[in-house]
Formats: C-alpha cells, structure tokens, sequence
C-alpha cells in the first residue's frame, strides 16, 4: 500500500471516528450534557438513554469510580467539563461537597426523595439504594453457622475462610459506617483483623464468583450482584445464598447512591433535569424493572418485588453527610489494606 | 603404516548419491588432499570421516579402530579428529586464548603453558590471546582455530578448504605455515579443496574426487602428468589434448611425432602440459600460426592455430621476452614424453 | 503488547551509512547540527516531550518533599508490591527463557516433524492481547489467583518475545561452530551449552528486557487474575484518589524499576558483539537427527500450542456460541471504527514524530544522536499508567485547555509507541542511501524532488510498517486509555474491560475476537519479518 493511500485513509478515518464523540461534546454546548458516572455502567446508561429518549437532552458519559471521580472534579475545580455527577456510594458525594462544588438541588427534586435518603443542606440527592450482605456459599454454610454481625468475622475462626474488596469504595462506605457507629479504635481493630483474616478481591463481583466456585465461604458485597446474576445465567452465584445481618448491625448498613449538579456546570438546567427525571418515576421505575436490582428510594417508588423490602432490612440509621471517607482511606492504608 | 582406512564408503542423501564406494589409504604422518570441483562429495567425504554423520555403506578405519561400518558410527567427539573450518569457525563469544583452550579440559595443570605454547607454534603473538576472534584478521583467525585443533593432540586432522577464504598472496602463506607446523607435530592431515594447486602444492597424496567417485589418488606429481581421463587432466591444469595415432613409443599428432611411454598402438589421445611446449620460430617447417597474443606481465600467452586440422588453436604460456609476433608461422617442441590417456578419452572421434 | 520491536530497537546504528560525513575532514559537532538545524530541532523536541514523564516524576518528587516521599514510599505496602514484582520477574523470565530456547531449538535446529507449522504457531500467542489471555484463563478455571498462576499466564502471553530473536539466532548461526566444538572432543549436551547457548545470549537478553519491562507494566492480566503489582496498585491508587502524591511515588518507584531492568539487560549483555567472524557463505545448518525422541519432542510445541492458542480461542468460541447474535449490538461496530480511528491517527502522528530522529541516526550519526535517540527508546519502555498519570497530572493543572482532548490521549499513543515507529523507519531510511539521492541530483532533480522520488519511495514500505506496529499497539493498550480517553470516548480494550470488570465475559467476547483478528496480520508480519532478517 502507497503511502498516499494509507495517509487516505487515516485521515479518512480521522474525520469518520473523531468526529462523531466530537460532535457529541460540542454539540452538546448548546443542549448536551456530560455526566461523570461513578454507578454501573449499566445502570447510568439505562438512566440516561430513558432521559434523552424523553426530553431529547444529548447524553456524554464518562464512567470511573466512585473515589476517583470525586477526586478528579476536586482537581478540574471550575474548569470540569462534568454537569452532573452520579455515584455508588454516599462518601464520594460528601467529599465532592465539602469541596464546595455542588450547586443546590432543585426544591421539587428534593421533595421527590424521603428525607432519610438525602442530606440535610440539599446539595445532592439520593438516587438508588443497595443492602450490605454477606453472600455465602451454602453446600458450605448452614444457617446457624452464619456470623450475627459484621463485627464477629473479626474473629480468628474466619481466618481464610472470607473475603471482600477492599480496594473499592463500596466497602469503604460500609467501613464508613462502622467507622460512624463503632468508633475509631475499635473499626482499626476490625481492619487489621480483616487484613489478617480476608482475602481481598478486586470487585464485589469477582468476590460473590470466588464463593460460587468454593474458594471462600462467604464474602462482604452488596445485594444486587446475587439478584443480577441470578437473572442472567445464575452461573457466578447458583451456589450462593445471602445473609442479610439486620438487626441495627453495622453489617446491615444501607448504602446510598448519590447525584448532584456541578456548580460550574454551563447547562445547569438539563442537569437539574437529569436528577429530577432519575429521582422521579420513570427514573425509579428503571430501578424497579431494570437489571441493576438496586432499591428504589423515591417517595411512593416500589423496588423490584424479587428484593427483601427495604424496611425489613432493620438498617442502622446513619446521616450519609457524617460517612468520612478521607479518614477510612488513612485508616485502611494504616491497616496495610491499600 | 596406515593410520586412516576407509573402505567403500556410501552416502546418498534422498535420491542423490553423494559418495559411492570410496576406498581411501592415508598414510601416518603424511598429508593427503581430496580435491574435486564443488558437488563431488568431498564435503561430504570430510563430515563423514570427522563422524558429525553415519555412511549408508562402508567402514571408516582409524588407527585399527573401526570409527564406522554402516550406519554404526562413533560421534564426532569421541574421535579425537580435529578439523579446522573455512572460516576458523571461532567461538565469537570466546577470547582468542579461550577458543584455544576450549579442548583441553579445565584443570589440566600446564593449561596456560599449553596454550601459550600453541599460540607460538602457530606463529601468532602471545599478546592475540586476549583478543576476541572478530579483532582478528582473517589469516590470524585460521591459525586460531589450527591452534585450537592441534590443542588436543589429534591423531588426523581435517582442513575444510580453511584458505578458500584468504586473499590469494596470504593463501601461500598460510598454505606454507600450516604445512610447516603440521609437519614439525607431525600429524597427519587430510585437507579438502577445489583448488588443484592447493592440493597438488600441499599435500603427499592427492585424491581426486568427482560424482561421488574416487576417480585417482596418487602423488602430485604422478597425478598432474599422469590423469587417468581428460576431465581429470583438465581439472589439476591446463592441458593441451590431441588425437594421435600410437606407434612403438611415439603418437603421430598435428605437431607430429611425439614421444610417448605408454605401450600402446592405434588411435590414443594424449595429453601435453602447456608447458612441456616450447615455441620455435619456423617459416619453413611450422605447424602452426600465431594468431593471438595476449601480454601478461612476466608471462604471455600465445595462441596458436594448428594447420592441416580442424583442432581448436592451442593455448601456450611462454616467456615474456621474445614472444613471436602475430601471423609468425612456428613450430611447436616438445619437452619430454606426452602422456597417453585411458581408453575413454581414447575413444574419441579422432580428427580427420 | 508494546515493546514487541525492541529486540530491534537495540541495533546499533548503520555506521556505513554516514554518508553525509563522509566529507574531507571528520566534521565537528557544531558542523554536523549545523548541517541539518531544522531536523535536529525537530528531534529534539521529540525527544523533549519523551522526558515529560520521568521530569514530572522526578519534580512531584521535589515539590512533596522528602517526609512525604518516604511516608509513602518506605511503607510495607510498597514493599509487598516490591516483593511481588521480583518475584513474578523471577519466576516468568528464567521459565520463558527455558521455554523459548528449548522451543527454537527444536523448530530451528532438529528434524521436528512440522517444524514450519510450529514456528508460526509459537508467534501466532502474540496476537491475543495479555489480558485476553488471562480473560480465557480464569472463564476456564476461575480460582486462578496469586504468583504461580501470574507466571504461568505471563510466560504464555510474553514468550514468543523470546522465541523471535532466539529462533532468528539459531537459524543464522555458524553450524561450523558446533561442528568445531564437537570435533574438540564435547558431546551433544556439553555442546549446546558451551557453544550454542552462550551465542544466544544477546538474543536473550534483549528478548527478557522486552518480557522483563511487559511485566512491569501490565495491567489487565494482573488484575483478572488477583496478583499486586505496581501497575495494578497505581490504577487503585488513581481510583481511589486521582491524581494523588501516592500513586506519582509509586508511579517513581516503578520507572525506576524499569530503569533498573535496562542496566541490568546492558551489564548482561556486555559491550560484544557476536558477528559471524570469516567471510565465507555459512552452510546450511544440519538438523539435528532426534531419532527415537522425534514423536515425544511434539510434545512441546503441541502442549504450548495448546495452552497459548488453543485455551483463548476456545474460550472465545465458547463465550461466541453462548452468546449468539445478542451480543453483537451496532455499539460493537461503533467502537471498532472509534478504535481504528485513534490507531490510524496515533500511528500516523507516532511515524511522523520519530521521522527526524530516525533519519538523523541514519544520515549523520554521532554522539548528540545517540543521546537524542536514547530519549525516544527509554520512553517506549515506561508502562502506559506512568505516561498517563504524568500527563493528567500535567493537563489538569497547568494545561487545561488539553485536558481530557484528543491531543493528550494521541501524545500519550505517540510517547509509548515511539520505539515501534523508530524500528520500521530506521530499517527503511537506511534502504535508502544518500548515493541514491545523489545520483537523482546528478540527474537533474532538485534536492526536494530527489528526496520525495527516490528516499520516501524506498521508505515506504518502512513507514507502512511503522504504523501498522504502532496502531497494534494502541489497539490493545489500556491503561492509558481509560485514564486518559476524552468524554465518551471507548476503544476495544476499553469496552472489553469494562464488560469482564463486571463479569460479563460473554459480552466481552465480541471486543476480544475484533483485538485479536486485527492483531493477527501484523503479527505474522512480524514473523515472515523475523525469517528475512534472518535471511531465509
């Protein structure tokens, strides 16, 4: 092939595969909007392909974690490209708001979510919900071998036997939460016990599959990986059972996912109206039909009837505004865990 | 006494016959060529006696051990044959010291002396043994590597056409050298070449190999004057061949009557080395015409034709002095006796 | 899959070619920058920007100062990661090398039944990307976890980078030398290693540092299959916190492991060279006659077959076949023109960038060169996080305009694959000699008509082959690309990773088999390449 040619067809292929996210971004000067998605892939998709199917807003995505998008819009500041910033887990939105980047949410938005599943100044809101549990192998496990709480896996008798990821922020907040209850002294404790104890996944996903197949008993991850599994082939989880600790136990912690609206943003209301249309009922109803198996958290929204009701989970009550997420990365760097 | 025997030796490989039946006698001491032009199994004929692989046929003698009789054979490394390589074939990892020592074994008390002392013997400076083989010329790499095969103190060694590669001045050279230092260790050598002058300069006995075929095997000398058959007379030089009518010790030929020793009557062809020619300046009696002359520096060369025959003009080299000049009518002498070919050269059509 | 030219990118350069020099004295420095301003300008600000990762480091460094450098370096964590690496170099380098040669032997050197078949078989494994080895690993035995099974994926994905020159080696070398080492009294084994191995050594060592450096910044192999190495801690590093002062430290640590890698690869090595020494045409090597061994020495080009090709494609077909049309959306078709848009893209800018300094190590080598053309090889060997890391860091606070921009993410392409670029044109310019040039002039043409009819034309093979290796690379790279890819934009390795990262491995399946048909051309090119160096 000439060099003619091929210097052609890149160019060609320049312009066709440059062009199209490009014109994405700037065509979304006038009316698109870009969200930083820290939830599943997935599930950001279903959101945001229902929201421009309704209101014709064009959608750019960019997906990370929940930590690691928190951090990056602290370093873009002002400059972020970002309008709207979805999350797993509650201590990534804190972080981001402490940091002062949020603009208030709308009033109806709000008003849309109970006011136990968002914080009290209204700089972000609730999106979705999912249970702590432990997903355990049951040829292995009986019922009455379970631990009553997330606290007794501390205990030596665990050694090997159970694992999590700690890596990722969904932990982090469960820890964030114990952290909130139990104090610091005894929550280092448990994370040296756990390093001690458990052995670390990358993902829940790969943790709930090392059940399946045996290698552990039992692990620490959230509801909906089982539910979502199971819909699919049952292949990663057939073998696995889940342990809801209830009871008021830091194990039986309620995580909340998050959305908010970047103060910088320059389409600051079809950012409000991502949250509005995610918090109302379509967006819940994507929740309850979809394939995330996360709970609902809008008023009056159902979640997927397949799921323990949410109020029957006997959740610890805790202020997500109070979940610490820098002094949980210190303590788990402390403990050797990251 | 005999050191090397090797009896009907056999080798094809698929369908081509590399060697076939080959009987060879090589005397301790002594140094034998194998030449032959390339694809005449000579090769073939060194990898076999050095043992890197089995005969189909035959056995392989040396020093009353058999080394191969079939396709039993002893491995190369058990033989204790040495071989020096076209191009040294040096270990280019290795010092110049380390390639020489590389056969004596490690531990071996006066090591360091040995080598030294091989180094000496092939006329090389001590202060090479520290250098790497590509810092070496070629000459000085093919007196390593002679050094190296003369380090394990072989009964026979093998030289694979080692001055091919040489330029030609320091061929000589190095022909002499190794003659000279094989001959003071007195160790017996076969070297394999396609170049006739080599061989017949080097070696006491020199086979000539062609098709696979041992065609002769004689002393230089004997060979050069006395070829078997035309393809071999024209390989160890030039020749200049005629049909002639033998009769009680002469061949009547286009230049006449010529001296012969063969016993032989009836239509020959016989052969004469240039050089036994002699150009006389005749006007009457000549039997030929100059009619090229081409100046060569200490030599020329004149070609003559031959009149009264069809024969292609002769090829003499002659003293550059008083050459003949163009269109001279010569006659041609003849030094010595012309050497009557076997029957197959003999069978030729002889001119009309 | 980068560094699959540095086994080529160690030639020396063509010192015959200084054609340029060639002139009535032996001219100064100054004389030879002066000659051509502009190209070594032009290379140098290349080789600038190949700086940028090691100065950012080297600067964050300074600015955190000390305490902080050794609170977050001296902590066991590093050192676990420490450990970690030593011993997954440890294990996979020495198993490679033991695997390679015995395989190259056997293909090069025997009378192995089917020895072509095999050779291209033991280089066809580079086609798969590592991290769709590891994929079909753990889809086939999902406990795989921990160092040895981190060995036992690495050698398969990275051994044909040891088999490719050790093969090339062996087939060119002198079979006279063993002849001789024979003849001197050592048998088959003693041989092999005293006469062969050593002479491998070259190869080795440029074909373990090219394995050696691919351990060390592998990302994607190392997570599916649970085992810490600096690469993977940075990536948790940097999702946990971004840019943080924790993951630039380590990020240090790990390109002064690299750097480690290099000097130990140059201190093995040794300043030698192992050149056929003698004029004469070598002979065709002899194959070694396994006799009864011949059927039991299959074995090992079948079993490795196996495991390298065997496991991937049918973990692949499996995952194809259970998955059906549903996993073949237009997204997948989408992504594959995006791919091959920031490849064609990356390997055009990547050819143009290594342009000047591979005709100036050419056309007027000497010891600026060498330094300016070290700078574009170093920075080829830094694993893609590093790169990437520097290059956020660097956007999103003094560069904000190309934060999150096509530019950065192409910048990052051309900084890695560098070296790729550098390999084809080298090979090529030096196809073209200035006496070529000349002659054009002498015949009337202008020093730019010369130049564009008789050079680019002879380099054009080169230049096509310099970005095809280059868009390869950036077809299968992932951590640059996740970091550093604008809003919305995906690549194949991307999209395959986010979907296994959620155990969708049946959904990935589509993304890996379009990795693999792209890479598989270029890789056999890579091999017929290999054989005619080698010159058979």
């Amino acid at each position: 092939m000439s060099v003619h040619r091929l210097a052609g067809l890149a160019a060609f292929a320049l312009l066709l595969g440059l062009s199209a996210p490009a014109a994405a971004q700037t065509g979304g000067a006038s009316e698109g909007i870009v969200v930083y998605n820290a939830q599943h892939e997935s599930l950001g998709r279903e959101w945001t392909d229902a929201f421009t199917k309704a209101t014709g807003i064009p959608v750019t995505m960019r997906q990370g974690g929940d930590m690691q998008l928190a951090n990056q819009l602290i370093a873009e500041g002002a400059a972020s490209p970002a309008d709207v910033f979805l999350t797993e887990n509650s201590p990534a939105m804190t972080l981001a708001d402490s940091a002062g980047l949020f603009a208030p949410v709308d009033k109806a938005t709000l008003d849309q979510v109970p006011a136990a599943f968002r914080p009290s100044d209204g700089r972000w809101i609730g999106i979705a919900a999912r249970a702590t549990v432990f997903a355990y192998d049951k040829t292995k496990l009986s019922e009455d071998k379970l631990p009553k709480s997330i606290m007794d896996l501390a205990d030596p008798a665990w050694k090997g036997r159970w694992g999590a990821a700690p890596a990722g922020a969904d932990f982090q907040a469960i820890v964030s939460a114990m952290l909130d209850m139990k104090g610091e002294e005894a929550t280092l404790a448990w994370l040296k016990a756990l390093k001690a104890n458990a052995l670390p996944y990358k993902g829940n996903s790969i943790a709930m599959k090392a059940v399946n197949v045996g290698e552990i008993e039992g692990a620490i991850i959230y509801h909906y990986y089982w539910f979502g599994d199971q819909a699919k082939t049952g292949e990663n989880s057939n073998n696995v059972a889940l342990h809801y600790f209830r009871h008021q136990d830091p194990g039986a912690f309620v995580s909340l996912s998050g959305g908010g609206v970047l103060k910088s943003s320059q389409h600051p209301k079809e950012a409000q109206a991502l949250l509005a249309f995610i918090t109302g009922k379509a967006g819940q109803d994507i929740l309850k039909n979809g394939t995330s198996y996360e709970y609902a958290v809008g008023k009056d929204a159902a979640s997927n009837p397949k799921l323990v009701p949410l109020s029957d989970l006997q959740a610890p009550t805790i202020d997500p505004s109070r979940l610490n997420s820098r002094k949980v990365t210190e303590m788990m760097t402390a403990a050797g865990l990251i | 006494m005999t050191l090397l025997t090797i009896d009907g030796l056999g080798k094809s490989y698929g369908h081509t016959t590399a060697l076939d039946d080959v009987s060879l006698r090589v005397e301790a001491g002594r140094r034998t060529a194998v030449v032959g032009p390339s694809g005449s199994g000579k090769t073939t004929l060194l990898r076999l006696v050095a043992g890197f692989e089995a005969p189909d046929a035959g056995r392989i003698e040396l020093d009353g051990t058999i080394m191969a009789d079939g396709p039993a054979h002893v491995p190369a490394h058990r033989r204790g044959i040495g071989i020096v390589a076209q191009d040294g074939a040096l270990f280019p990892h290795l010092s110049v010291a380390e390639n020489i020592g590389f056969g004596i074994p490690r531990g071996t008390p006066d090591r360091e002396t040995q080598i030294a002392g091989l180094i000496d013997m092939v006329e090389l400076d001590r202060a090479m043994l520290e250098r790497r083989p590509h810092q070496l010329s070629g000459g000085q790499q093919q007196r390593v590597a002679l050094a190296r095969a003369l380090g394990r103190k072989p009964r026979l060694i093998l030289l694979d056409e080692p001055f091919s590669a040489l330029d030609t001045g320091l061929r000589e050279n190095m022909r002499k050298a190794v003659a000279r230092v094989l001959q003071a260790a007195g160790i017996t050598a076969i070297l394999v070449t396609h170049d006739q002058t080599e061989a017949l300069s080097f070696a006491d006995q020199v086979a000539v190999l062609r098709g696979g075929r041992l065609v002769q095997t004689g002393a230089p000398r004997t060979l050069y004057l006395q070829p078997r058959d035309r393809e071999t007379a024209l390989f160890l030089g030039d020749a200049v061949l005629l049909p002639a009518h033998a009769r009680d010790g002469h061949a009547d030929c286009a230049l006449g009557a010529v001296p012969i020793r063969a016993e032989r009557q009836g239509r020959v062809e016989i052969m004469l080395r240039p050089e036994q020619i002699r150009i006389v300046p005749a006007d009457e009696d000549g039997t030929g015409r100059v009619v090229d002359i081409e100046f060569g520096g200490a030599v020329c060369t004149v070609t003559v034709a031959l009149e009264g025959t069809s024969l292609p003009p002769v090829a003499i080299r002659t003293s550059s002095l008083a050459p003949p000049a163009l269109g001279d009518r010569v006659r041609l002498d003849i030094d010595g006796a012309a050497h009557v070919l076997d029957a197959d050269g003999a069978d030729r059509p002889p001119a009309p | 899959m980068r560094h699959d030219d540095g086994s080529f990118a160690s030639l020396p350069p063509v010192d015959g070619l200084a054609a340029t020099g060639a002139m009535l004295r032996a001219p100064r420095l100054p004389a030879l920058l002066a000659r051509h301003p502009l190209v070594h300008l032009a290379a140098a600000l290349v080789a600038l920007a190949s700086l940028v990762p090691l100065g950012f480091v080297v600067a964050t460094t300074w600015e955190v100062g000390w305490d902080t450098v050794r609170e977050l370096v001296f902590r066991p964590r590093v050192g676990e990661l420490l450990v970690n690496t030593a011993l997954l170099e440890a294990t996979s380098v020495p198993i490679s090398i033991v695997v390679a040669v015995a395989l190259a032997w056997l293909i090069e050197r025997t009378d192995l039944p089917f020895a072509r078949l095999w050779s291209w078989l033991a280089v066809a494994p580079l086609a798969v990307p590592a991290f769709v080895h590891s994929y079909a690993w753990i889809s086939l035995a999902p406990g795989m976890h921990g160092l040895w099974s981190a060995t036992f994926v690495s050698v398969i994905a990275y051994f044909p980078f040891l088999y490719l020159p050790v093969a090339a080696t062996l087939r060119r070398l002198d079979p006279a030398i063993e002849d001789a080492a024979a003849s001197l009294g050592l048998g088959p084994w003693r041989v092999f290693f005293r006469a062969i191995l050593p002479q491998l050594r070259i190869a080795i060592c440029g074909g373990s540092l090219l394995i050696g450096l691919h351990l060390l910044s592998e990302y994607g192999l190392y997570v599916m299959i649970r085992f810490d190495t600096f690469a993977t801690a940075i990536v948790d590093q940097f999702q946990s916190a971004y840019n943080s002062p924790a993951a630039n430290m380590l990020g240090g640590v790990l390109i002064v492991c690299c750097l480690l890698l290099i000097a130990l690869e140059a201190l093995l090595r040794g300043g030698e060279r192992y050149a056929r020494v003698g004029a004469g045409a070598a002979r065709p090597a002899t194959r070694r006659a396994l006799g009864r061994w011949r059927l039991p020495a299959l074995i090992l080009p079948a079993a490795l077959a196996l495991l390298t090709l065997g496991v991937p494609l049918w973990t692949l077909a499996r995952w194809i076949v259970l998955g059906g049309i549903a996993i073949w959306p237009a997204e997948v078709l989408v992504t594959f023109a995006q791919t091959m848009a920031l490849a064609l893209a990356g390997g055009a800018l990547a050819t143009l960038a290594a342009a000047p300094m591979a005709w100036l190590s050419v056309r007027a080598p000497g010891r600026v060169q060498r330094v300016l053309e070290a700078c574009h090889y170093y920075v080829g060997s830094l694993p893609g996080v590093v790169v990437a890391l520097a290059l956020v860091s660097l956007t999103v606070r003094y560069f904000l305009p190309l934060y999150q921009t096509y530019a950065t993410l192409l910048a990052a392409y051309v900084l890695l694959f560098l070296p790729r670029a550098m390999v084809g044109l080298h090979a090529s310019i030096a196809q073209a000699p200035v006496e070529l040039e000349r002659a054009a002039q002498a015949l009337g043409r202008t020093p730019a008509q010369a130049v564009r009819q008789v050079t680019l034309r002879l380099a054009a093979p080169g230049v096509a082959a310099s970005l095809a290796l280059v868009a390869l690379g950036i077809t299968n790279e992932l951590t640059a690309t996740l970091m550093l890819a604008p809003n919305g934009v995906e690549t194949l390795s991307t999209r395959f990773w986010s979907l296994t990262s959620e155990i969708d491995y049946v959904a990935a399946a589509p993304y890996a088999v379009m990795m693999v048909a792209l890479s598989l051309p270029l890789t056999l090119l890579l091999h017929a390449q290999s054989t005619r160096v080698a010159g058979q």
